[in-house]
């Protein structure tokens, strides 16, 4: 640190603002006490061990992680393909393409869960599971196409021309070429697709039947009923889980570079 | 590049389609649905929702709240990332670690924090107690006040990042040279400052404006269910009075005002590459 005085406390202040509350709920987790305070009375890893002997929370994870992975899944299965259209490809529909696939990001969670829920789950009796994934696929469509469009922006597109020129079919080339150089990309899109998923509540909000809860809308609930420090336990181990997820990338990818 | 358009359509179509019919298509019926009455298209529908006080004041809530946010983020911002920009690169780059990091924390989590430190016997109150300031508990918890940490302690970070941004592509010597030329540093601040770094001012005052009246959780969790934002109060139309026509108007506000805002961001990405 070599920051004056003044700017070194204006810092601080704000790191502590920023970090002070997370670092509030990891200890929240490991009191021995039977309510959520803090600083913590004594030290146990009860808590840590309730969290999975719930079973909503069992099953909402589950649902989450199915959401998440397979969401983003297909999220890549649509979007590799559109982002490679809209780089390599210069038409002007590719331009409403890029608008349409984008357009989730700006309207609010809230707003796409209710639109399914009334105009497509009620009229046509779609399973409500079925429901969320789609939900959580488009939510997830606008990041993979933007972190992919990134990185086939970085690569060269005469390379699979010459890889073309050289006998191989335009499918080759994308298979034997393109893709193997733009793997860093899209794994980066893939973890920036489950964080966004696997943390998101409004879209999932409308969405819930029974036995079907995203984890975090099923952690709003239980917080209304109950007021242990085990909803803090879990929150913790999600926060270390996404964190680790996340350092990870950065660290063998250098996962900042695409997003 | 290739030119074949069978082919480009072929690879672009399935995503459009599938953002259409999931997401484009149910959100336009459901937009329009605020404009529609028994007797054909009309604004009956805005009449009667902003003839009620309590939306008036959820309406004006949202929009206060979200300046406010906005204001107080940018005047913490300039100070964080001026203090940011002048560490060496090992430290700063550390430092914007440090504060990217809450952004991978769930967002449940991280309001959920702010009930301990701002509930009935939390941290807060604990201190006011101890202190001998306070006899009863004060009520933060299910305020404006707690709605407006929680905002700001998720979208800060944002800002801080922006005006990072921003600094770094300052030129180096127009500040010595404002000092040289004997300006005082709020000159400096409002005439060589802050005209360079507007543009990430803008974009950092769009993501924690937008961020601010879309945010559901934080609302749902630190306003409880009196202090209403346009989130949680279209949630409570829904669930609680089955009143589709009022959400439908909510939806249409609040799309309108993220659209709006993120029409100028684009606006300001285009000029600067522009010029």
């Amino acid at each position: 640190m070599s920051l004056r005085f003044p700017a070194a406390l204006v810092l601080s202040l704000v790191v502590l603002f920023l970090i002070g509350p997370f670092l509030i709920i990891v200890a929240a987790s490991f009191s021995a006490g039977d309510t959520l305070a803090f600083p913590p009375q004594g030290f146990s890893l009860k808590w840590i061990a309730k969290v999975f002997t719930v079973e909503s929370f069992r099953q909402s994870f589950v649902t989450s992680m199915i959401l998440a992975v397979g969401g983003t899944l297909v999220a890549l299965a649509l979007g590799v393909p559109a982002a490679y259209a809209m780089s390599r490809y210069q038409l002007p529909f590719t331009e409403t393409v890029r608008t349409i696939v984008s357009a989730p990001v700006i309207v609010p969670g809230i707003i796409v869960g209710l639109a399914l829920l009334r105009y497509v789950v009620v009229p046509i009796g779609m399973p409500i599971t079925l429901a969320l994934f789609l939900a959580h696929t488009a939510l997830v469509l606008p990041y993979a196409v933007r972190v992919v469009s990134a990185s086939l922006a970085n690569l060269r597109a005469d390379i699979e021309e010459a890889a073309v020129l050289l006998g191989a079919s335009r499918l080759g080339a994308f298979f034997q070429v393109v893709l193997p150089n733009i793997r860093g990309g899209i794994l980066a899109a893939f973890i920036l697709g489950f964080v966004t998923s696997f943390n998101q509540v409004p879209v999932s909000l409308f969405l819930s039947g029974p036995g079907v809860r995203t984890l975090p809308v099923d952690m709003l609930g239980y917080m209304e009923i109950v007021f242990d420090p085990s909803v803090a336990a879990l929150s913790s181990l999600l926060a270390f889980l996404s964190m680790g997820i996340v350092f990870a990338a950065e660290r063998f990818l250098g996962f900042s570079r695409y997003v | 590049m290739f030119h074949n358009r069978t082919e480009a359509l072929l690879l672009a179509l399935p995503a459009a389609v599938f953002a259409a019919v999931v997401f484009l298509v149910p959100v336009a019926i459901l937009l329009s649905e605020s404009f529609r009455s028994p007797a054909g298209w009309s604004l009956a529908a805005y009449a009667g929702f902003f003839s009620e006080p309590l939306n008036q004041t959820v309406f004006w809530r949202t929009l206060k709240l979200g300046l406010e946010v906005t204001a107080v983020s940018a005047v913490i911002g300039y100070a964080a990332a001026f203090a940011i920009v002048s560490l060496p690169p090992g430290s700063k780059g550390r430092m914007i670690g440090l504060i990217m990091l809450p952004m991978m924390v769930s967002p449940v989590a991280r309001t959920y924090a702010w009930i301990v430190i701002l509930g009935r016997t939390g941290i807060v109150n604990q201190a006011l107690h101890g202190l001998g300031l306070t006899d009863a508990p004060v009520r933060i918890l299910f305020s404006e006040t707690a709605i407006f940490i929680g905002l700001l302690q998720l979208f800060l970070p944002l800002m801080i990042i922006s005006l990072i941004s921003a600094l770094e592509n300052l030129p180096k010597d127009v500040v010595p040279a404002a000092r040289v030329l004997g300006a005082n540093w709020l000159q400096i601040f409002w005439k060589v400052v802050l005209p360079l770094t507007r543009e990430g001012l803008v974009i950092g005052g769009t993501l924690v404006f937008t961020g601010s009246l879309t945010a559901y959780i934080t609302p749902a969790i630190l306003g409880g269910s009196k202090v209403l934002m346009l989130e949680t109060l279209l949630y409570q139309r829904v669930t609680v009075a089955n009143d589709f026509v009022s959400a439908s108007v909510i939806a249409l506000i609040l799309v309108a005002m993220s659209f709006s805002t993120n029409l100028l961001l684009k606006r300001i990405a285009t000029a600067r590459a522009g010029t």
